[in-house]
């Protein structure tokens, strides 16, 4: 049996190093490690709540609108406020546009070094070409496209910085809806930008993505996971954020669920962290030294089971993508969705009423904890909040990649990235990192974000229990009578996965 | 083009609010690299403790384009974000570039250095020897770069990761150095600040810099001596609600104390920057960003930290 550690993989947001057993030529053992903690929780201790959005931002910078957004809806819990239809599209589009930013520069920026030969100069030197499939021809075009993926990314965040006033960490998109007016001008050069987007994902990224998935088609078998996914459901819309575009889900054995967040238990058994026996909170605290633990992030469990999120998952629980759990599907998903996105900000910018800043912030907190959920770019986030009089006493955060890069929990069973992992052959050394790393990439893993802590056994998920299930068994309802469009329910990608 | 001419290109272009900063600059850095035989700039790039948003901020620089950057600007020769080599791959060029380019490489770092627990909190990689932590590389690259860029404010000053209490005792790079680091704040940096930099250190070297080590052509001025709602501010014309077009001082704007040429710059483009979309300037390039602008929404004299030493909110800082 031999160990390979591959430390540090590259183009992703963050540190990552992981650790690998392979025997025979197959991966037995995967420890996936992330080597950075910040403690984002404590810092919003004691801040004024309506600093959520602005502060939570800087969690992420390739996801920040995400932390924004749902910020954003656990304000509006708290206040309650009423969120008129106009500043809802225009919150759709803001949200959406960090969505295409994000999965552009994660497919050009990050991927496309796992398969295609770049030109021999920084950044691209040391690249392993072991396992380059393209044909020359085909290998050079693709390399060049990166250049027009740079342009069509920061378009991306043009049409988020036109109405939030700069990316990341967008300012306008606050409780209570939008501060900025969607004037005329805004909407008709959002238009254009978006048009551009649209193009370049049709031209480019679409038949890229075919490309790439024809020729490295064993990838459909490789890196598979046990196809438990989960979303909280993305794109809100009503007066109250109560309707989503796409709906939440638990897919486990072929079976869609509705998502109750009192089954969410996190745990530390392999993370560096240590529970305070001493203290009466009984609080976590950080703990580098903890023996036999390998990362910062905690395993996160829904019914005592790991469960995967992102596009794919998003994709599959709507009916919006039939195909297996592997590499490829992950890949493919991520590209579909980019194009249902542009084609979704279209029609969103389309019925924009140009007219004044669509915002009212009640000034009085109706409730004083709240816990509030989206899908964020690589699956399902989760943002709670306990408060003394206008001050965050405790706030707590689920990232997405604490769902994909789970350890293993006290019963040594793997998270998503880890299971995916398993049982991959590496047939020659000089793909050891290759082959692994085009895996771990599938899942657009975010360090940054994954390491904050949530302790599940004390924190106010619990208490919100009831006022939880309550709104839940509400948004199913509604769920039922959810805003699709029909051509996007129609749309077949023709590259997906051949089973 | 002469150094007090460069400078004066920069600023004037800021204000024209033409977009051109960039697209003079690169043909300009072009043609002096050609006329004095020099190369691109060498650079390792880590990222330490920070949420990313400096990678992305940079990779949204137009005019010059990211690609454009890398071909006619830097050579990127470690970069976590960037590089096509993984694993220990990439180490090697890491210590490659060390040995080839020592003294002359420039390092870029973004994120703060957690110093608590043996720099623990952040561990850049692996190795067989142990964990390489931030604080190792830092120190280790710093001492033998030409140049030290800190790029945002976790990095310049410790900013959001640092932020009370403080748990992996996070400061800013030139904390854990004794050298000039010049700082290019901001949550996040605004590309042209930083790819400015990288120009101004390629064709005259190290660019005159604020008593925060920043370079004074982006951060010389205050985001209230350039607001476009100044006008408002001295007929005391404030705004009742988020949303308005009034002055945003009362909404929490920390303009009045923050060095950033925002107003004339703008973002993405240059299409627009919080205060003209009806929300608070709040600080992010400040020393003591964010804990020296919460709450977020209130006025300057009601904010935790009290802010004795601002400037005059009518003068020019120094």
């Amino acid at each position: 049996m031999q160990k390979i550690l591959f430390s540090p993989v590259t183009r992703l947001s963050g540190l990552l190093s992981v650790e690998l057993s392979v025997d025979q030529g197959t991966i037995t053992e995967a420890d996936v490690s992330a080597t950075m903690f910040r403690g984002f929780e404590y810092i919003m201790r004691n801040h004024h709540v309506t600093d959520a959005v602005y502060l939570t931002q800087r969690i992420c910078g390739i996801c920040s609108m995400a932390h924004g957004a749902v910020a954003s809806y656990l304000l509006d819990q708290l206040y309650d406020n009423d969120i008129n239809e106009n500043a809802q599209y225009l919150r759709n589009i803001m949200f959406g546009a960090d969505f295409l930013q994000n999965h552009i520069r994660h497919f050009y920026l990050f991927g496309l070094p796992d398969f295609v030969i770049m030109p021999n100069q920084p950044p691209f030197l040391s690249q392993n070409c072991t396992d380059c499939r393209l044909n020359q021809k085909d290998n050079n075009r693709l390399a060049t496209h990166v250049t027009e993926a740079v342009k069509a990314a920061e378009k991306s965040h043009q049409i988020l910085a036109l109405f939030g006033g700069k990316a990341p960490h967008q300012h306008s998109f606050l409780h209570g809806g939008v501060a900025v007016p969607p004037t005329v001008d805004k909407i008709t050069q959002a238009l254009a930008l978006i048009d551009d987007i649209h193009d370049f994902v049709n031209r480019y990224m679409l038949p890229d993505t075919e490309l790439i998935s024809t020729c490295y088609n064993d990838y459909y078998h490789i890196g598979e996971t046990d196809g438990r996914f989960l979303s909280f459901g993305l794109f809100r819309f009503g007066n109250k954020n109560e309707q989503m575009l796409w709906k939440s889900g638990v897919l486990d054995d072929g079976i869609v669920t509705q998502p109750q967040l009192e089954l969410i238990r996190e745990d530390i058994a392999r993370a560096w962290f240590e529970r305070a026996k001493w203290l009466d909170d009984g609080e976590i605290r950080p703990a580098p030294y903890k023996s036999g633990a390998y990362t910062w992030t905690k395993a996160v469990l829904y019914q005592g089971l790991h469960h995967e999120g992102g596009p794919l998952a998003r994709m599959t629980i709507n009916g919006l993508y039939n195909g297996g759990t592997s590499t490829m599907d992950r890949i493919a998903a991520r590209t579909l969705e980019t194009l249902l996105i542009t084609e979704l900000i279209k029609e969103w910018l389309c019925k924009l009423k140009a007219g004044p800043a669509p915002i009212c912030q009640k000034k009085e907190l109706v409730r004083n904890q709240a816990i509030s959920v989206t899908d964020a770019m690589r699956g399902a986030l989760l943002h709670c909040a306990q408060l003394q009089g206008e001050k965050v006493e405790k706030y707590d955060i689920i990232t997405p990649t604490v769902w994909n890069f789970s350890p293993k929990d006290e019963y040594g069973n793997r998270g998503p990235a880890e299971t995916a992992l398993i049982g991959t052959e590496i047939p020659s050394s000089e793909l050891k990192f290759v082959i692994p790393g085009r895996i771990i990439r599938s899942f657009d893993p975010c360090i940054s974000c994954a390491t904050h802590i949530l302790d599940a056994r004390t924190n106010s998920a619990v208490q919100l229990k009831h006022y939880f299930l309550s709104r839940l068994s509400t948004l199913s309802q509604q769920l039922h009578n959810s805003m699709t469009t029909g051509d996007i329910i129609s749309y077949q990608p023709i590259w997906v996965s051949p089973n | 083009m002469e150094k007090v001419d460069f400078i004066k290109l920069c600023q004037d272009s800021a204000k024209a609010n033409n977009h051109e900063l960039s697209a003079k600059l690169l043909p300009s850095a072009r043609q002096y690299l050609l006329e004095h035989g020099l190369g691109k700039l060498p650079v390792i790039w880590l990222e330490t403790n920070d949420s990313g948003d400096n990678n992305i901020a940079f990779m949204n620089t137009t005019y010059p384009y990211l690609n454009q950057v890398f071909r006619d600007m830097i050579d990127l020769l470690y970069s976590n974000t960037f590089m096509a080599a993984q694993g220990t791959d990439a180490l090697q060029l890491l210590e490659d570039t060390m040995n080839h380019y020592q003294g002359k490489f420039t390092l870029v770092v973004e994120g703060a250095v957690p110093a608590k627990d043996g720099g623990l909190y952040n561990v850049i990689a692996r190795t067989k020897k142990g964990p390489l932590t931030a604080l190792d590389a830092v120190v280790r690259l710093g001492e033998a770069a030409q140049y030290v860029v800190a790029i945002g404010t976790c990095a310049s000053f410790g900013g959001a990761s640092s932020a009370a209490p403080n748990v992996t005792g996070s400061v800013g790079i030139s904390q854990v150095l004794k050298r000039q680091v010049i700082n290019v704040s901001g949550c996040p940096v605004n590309p042209d600040w930083f790819v400015g930099t990288l120009a101004h250190l390629l064709m005259y070297g190290p660019p005159e810099v604020d008593e925060l080590n920043r370079p004074k052509l982006f951060y010389g001025a205050t985001v209230h001596r350039h607001c476009q709602r100044r006008s408002y501010f001295d007929n005391k014309e404030y705004a009742k609600q988020l949303g308005d077009i009034e002055c945003m001082f009362s909404q929490g704007c920390s303009g009045p104390r923050t060095g950033s040429d925002c107003p004339y710059r703008q973002w993405i483009n240059h299409v627009s920057w919080p205060v003209k979309v009806n929300t608070p300037c709040i600080g992010c390039t400040n020393r003591d960003f964010p804990d020296g602008s919460a709450p977020f929404f209130s006025p300057l004299p009601q904010k935790t930290t009290s802010h004795k030493q601002q400037p005059d909110m009518g003068k020019e800082r120094p």
